[in-house]
């Protein structure tokens, strides 16, 4: 009876998933980065399980769910930062514009020059702050200092922080306030014309006015650019996100409208979650 | 039931008296106290011993003189030491320049790219060629480095500058590994990912981040392996011929030349005490303990400025003072602007000077403009290739230092079995001023002088250590004691002998007449591992838990009681460990016994703390510089005083292994 019953439970949930990737593919075409049955170890310790979601362009994605659940991992798939561990194995695909990220022939620095990263703790260069706007261009090969100096003061513009650094820029990073700190990641992801900004966790380290300053900058960011942010701040996730994926033990439970999620939650795992009966 | 409950209590209410608890807790704590400030008054008395007698010859030679006389002739009252002093600086100079890319690639390669057991073995081998004792080093730079640079370059002997800066380089070698290596370790992870994640190659990412954040650590390894440079004895005494003149010209790698430590280990033996020679040559300590001095204050700062890296705003300050002028800020920044061009036109403009001085003008010029084009052809390289060349330049580097240390080895090992295998070569006396017959009395002199240097520090590091860990603020005092330990460690060994000699013999000899003996030389190397044993015992205290002394205080023990049942118990095997690196060091080291305890004429075993003995370290100088055609038995006492001090460093990395893993917090 018992298995019965939690054989039922799987079939329902795989029914469950399928609706939920019909769902979005009706909801539009324009999809920039999607999962294909996604499975992801480190050592024997199985991380993500057969993860499938597709991520809608110019949109805020938020991924939600209990620590340990995978969400911060699943979003280093996505610009294979989960490469420089040691012990991970990845099967499955992350398509991006199409492309699978883990194809042969696909060029890693390249991609994870589109798809930029935000971190849960700021972390600047221990350099000045205009060393740190130059220093994503300059590898890529951007040498005139004219167009360096333009391309910091664009991004500095767009992540709100232009004004407070403008007469300091000579000065070390790390003389920022964390708040600015974090805001100068985003310039300096933004520095290399990224398609994708993945966020993880980026107010975790923050108080709540800077936390406040990083999401109004996200909203006005969704403008140019698809964002898909981690998130422990489920009040974070449903004050800026279009669509909220909620993931538990390596699996993902549930995937929709923001405000579906939010209200009318399908799964029970979901509900518990939201109504903070666990977490 | 009552009446026994009420025994009980009365039996506790007789034990416990805390009040003679805290008055012991009291005596204690000024007990360790007076342990620790020792420490911090035998630098004093180091200070004042050099200056006094540097006082003393000053009176008799004007500073001037003696600091800038280009003739050095004691015996006949010339003091000019300035060709010392530029000698001790070219080798280093050259020893750094060898030294620094070497270890620097090694360390890169250790800390960012190599696969875990490959680094274990890089590790293992660099920890070796930091255990070999410098005469080692000097028997090998004597018999092998010498004869092999001579016939490479067709020359009439191999003694000279260059074979100095090669077996400095080698000996600095370990300790720019490990400081770089700890630096680039020290770069948060969070700083590559961010890197990485706009798209960086691993070499891009070493090269613009890990090492400019790393750099303040890089520099202390540099000024570390300086000073380790500066202080090194034994083997400049044997391979660098020790003429007191200046190069000609003054980049002539294959000129003979002298360093201060060298002067003072070849000259030291013979003098009379208190003669003016005798003076000069402490005044040359005083300059030596001097730049050492400077060494080790400038890397303290600059290691306690790594640890505000992270965190604060180092730079903020110096900014604000500089926009007080116009003029300073336009200078800053043509400075910034150009700052690239013109150190790496400086370097240029320094390698074509010594070309120039070497080859002539032509080849310096064709060989500039080469290395002009290969910088700039390898800035047009993709950035892919561009890592793979950098990587295999890395890659190199750390093969030819392990091939290094593989080298020196084995050349010990070969030469040094036949000899080992003679039957009673570790049994029997020495004949023929050791060119015959075995080791033994070396043997247990150095057993002596090892086991009695360590008991001494020990003694007086431990309760030092013990103070500094649980019992000392952070006060002014505390400070003062720490900053004399640092720099008592960082002290170069002949100044030691200096001090051994002045502080020690002569005094017994005065009072007792006993003349060199096995107790000043016990003194003399337990004084110099004593910072080691205190920073160790510290270190190892530090290490347990705050919790553990909570639980013993809670149950109503007083402080004293809890460290010594519970926090000293845990900390042993740290200390353990400490001790018994520092035997091995103790085991390496020839200067400071060669004129305290040790005597030519010693051959017999003697178990007296007033009679000279011999000693490995000493026998093997002797064997490599004084007595000709030794080779054989030099070589057997090499492998003998190596195998000693590598089978200490193993003892103590089991303990460390074994303890590691037991560890339960």
């Amino acid at each position: 009876m018992v298995l019965n019953t939690s054989r039922n439970k799987e079939k329902n949930e795989i029914e469950e998933k399928n609706n939920i990737s019909q769902k979005i593919n009706n909801s539009g075409d324009d999809i920039v980065i999607e999962t294909v049955k996604l499975n992801l170890w480190y050592d024997d310790n199985h991380v993500l399980k057969d993860i499938n979601l597709k991520f809608k362009k110019n949109k805020i994605t938020a991924i939600i769910g209990p620590s340990g659940c995978g969400k911060s991992t699943l979003i280093r798939c996505f610009n294979r930062m989960n490469d420089v561990i040691e012990g991970c194995k990845i099967e499955g695909k992350v398509l991006f514009n199409g492309e699978n990220l883990y194809d042969k022939n696909a060029d890693v620095r390249l991609n994870r020059k589109k798809i930029g990263m935000i971190f849960q703790k700021p972390n600047p260069f221990p350099m000045s702050i205009i060393d740190n706007m130059t220093y994503g261009p300059k590898i890529h090969k951007v040498e005139d200092p004219k167009t360096l100096e333009k391309i910091a003061e664009k991004c500095l513009n767009r992540a709100v922080l232009w004004d407070e650094v403008n007469d300091r820029l000579e000065e070390s990073a790390m003389s920022l306030s964390g708040g600015q700190q974090q805001r100068l990641c985003i310039a300096r992801a933004l520095s290399v014309e990224p398609e994708i900004l993945l966020m993880d966790e980026p107010t975790a380290s923050l108080d709540p006015i800077a936390t406040q300053k990083i999401e109004e900058l996200i909203l006005e960011l969704k403008h140019e650019w698809t964002v898909i942010i981690v998130t422990h701040n489920m009040q974070q996730a449903a004050r800026i996100s279009d669509y909220t994926a909620f993931m538990y033990l390596g699996e993902l439970i549930e995937y929709g409208d923001t405000t579906q999620i939010f209200e009318k939650p399908q799964q029970k795992l979901t509900e518990n979650y939201i109504t903070g009966r666990f977490g | 039931m009552a009446s026994e409950t009420s025994l009980e209590e009365k039996f506790f209410i007789e034990q416990f008296k805390p009040i003679e608890l805290k008055d012991r807790d009291k005596q204690i704590k000024i007990l360790l106290f007076v342990f620790a400030s020792l420490a911090t008054i035998f630098v004093f008395l180091i200070i004042v011993f050099l200056f006094s007698s540097g006082l003393s010859f000053f009176g008799e030679v004007p500073l001037t003189d003696f600091l800038f006389g280009t003739n050095w002739y004691p015996s006949a009252g010339f003091f000019g030491a300035a060709p010392i002093i530029i000698g001790t600086f070219l080798v280093t100079f050259g020893a750094i320049i060898i030294a620094v890319p070497l270890g620097l690639a090694t360390a890169i390669f250790i800390a960012e790219i190599a696969p875990p057991k490959i680094r274990k073995i890089l590790k293992l081998s660099v920890e070796i060629l930091a255990g070999i004792p410098s005469i080692v080093y000097g028997f090998f730079g004597i018999m092998f480095l010498n004869r092999f640079l001579r016939d490479l370059f067709g020359l009439s002997h191999g003694n000279m500058w260059l074979s100095g800066s090669l077996i400095l380089a080698v000996m600095s070698l370990p300790t720019i590994v490990s400081v770089c290596e700890d630096a680039i370790r020290a770069v948060p992870n969070l700083y590559r990912d961010a890197s990485y994640a706009m798209g960086a190659t691993k070499w891009q990412t070493i090269r613009k981040v890990v090492l400019p954040a790393a750099i303040s650590g890089i520099t202390a390894a540099i000024i570390l392996g300086m000073g380790r440079a500066l202080g090194e004895t034994m083997a400049m005494m044997l391979v660098i011929g020790n003429c007191k003149i200046f190069p000609e010209p003054i980049t002539n790698l294959f000129s003979c030349i002298a360093v201060i430590t060298s002067t003072i280990g070849l000259g030291f033996g013979p003098t009379e005490k208190g003669s003016i020679e005798q003076r000069s040559l402490i005044a040359l300590g005083i300059v030596l303990f001097i730049i050492t001095l400077l060494i080790n204050i400038l890397s303290n700062i600059i290691l306690t400025r790594i640890k505000k890296k992270f965190t604060g705003d180092v730079k903020k300050r110096r900014v604000k003072k500089l926009q007080k002028s116009i003029f300073f800020i336009e200078l800053k920044q043509f400075y910034q602007r150009y700052k690239k061009l013109i150190t790496r036109g400086l370097i240029l403009f320094f390698i074509g000077w010594v070309l120039y001085t070497w080859i002539g003008l032509l080849y310096s010029l064709l060989i500039c403009l080469g290395l002009i084009g290969a910088i700039y052809g390898i800035k047009r390289l993709s950035t892919v290739h561009q890592q793979r060349f950098w990587h295999t330049i890395i890659l190199v580097s750390s093969i030819f230092s392990v091939f290094i240390v593989g080298l020196i080895i084995s050349y010990i090992v070969i030469n040094g079995l036949p000899a080992f295998l003679k039957p009673g070569f570790l049994t029997d006396y020495p004949r023929d001023a050791g060119r015959e017959g075995g080791i033994l009395p070396a043997i247990i002199g150095t057993l002596q002088l090892t086991l009695g240097s360590i008991a001494f520090a020990l003694l007086f590091g431990i309760p030092a250590g013990i103070y500094l860990s649980e019992y000392a603020k952070e006060n002014k005092i505390t400070k003062i004691i720490r900053a004399g330990i640092d720099n008592l460690n960082g002290t170069p060994s002949i100044v030691f002998a200096l001090f051994g000699v002045v502080f020690f013999v002569y005094p017994l000899t005065t009072a007792f007449g006993w003349g060199r003996s096995l107790l000043a030389g016990i003194l003399t190397l337990g004084l110099m591992i004593l910072p080691t044993i205190i920073r160790t015992t510290e270190e190892a205290v530090k290490a347990i838990p705050q919790p553990f002394r909570e639980g013993s205080l809670a149950l109503g023990s007083s402080k004293w009681q809890g460290i010594s049942k519970i926090v000293i118990p845990a900390a042993i095997p740290g200390i353990v460990t400490g001790s018994v690196l520092s035997m091995g060091r103790s085991a390496g080291e020839t200067a400071p016994v060669m004129f305290t305890a040790c005597l030519a004429s010693s051959r017999f075993i003697s178990f007296s703390l007033i009679e000279p003995v011999m000693a490995l370290t000493y026998h093997l100088y002797r064997l490599s510089g004084d007595v000709a055609g030794a080779l054989e038995n030099a070589a057997g006492t090499a492998l003998a005083l190596l195998l000693i001090v590598l089978i200490l460093y193993g003892i103590a990395f089991v303990i460390r292994n074994r303890y590691e893993k037991k560890k339960q917090w």
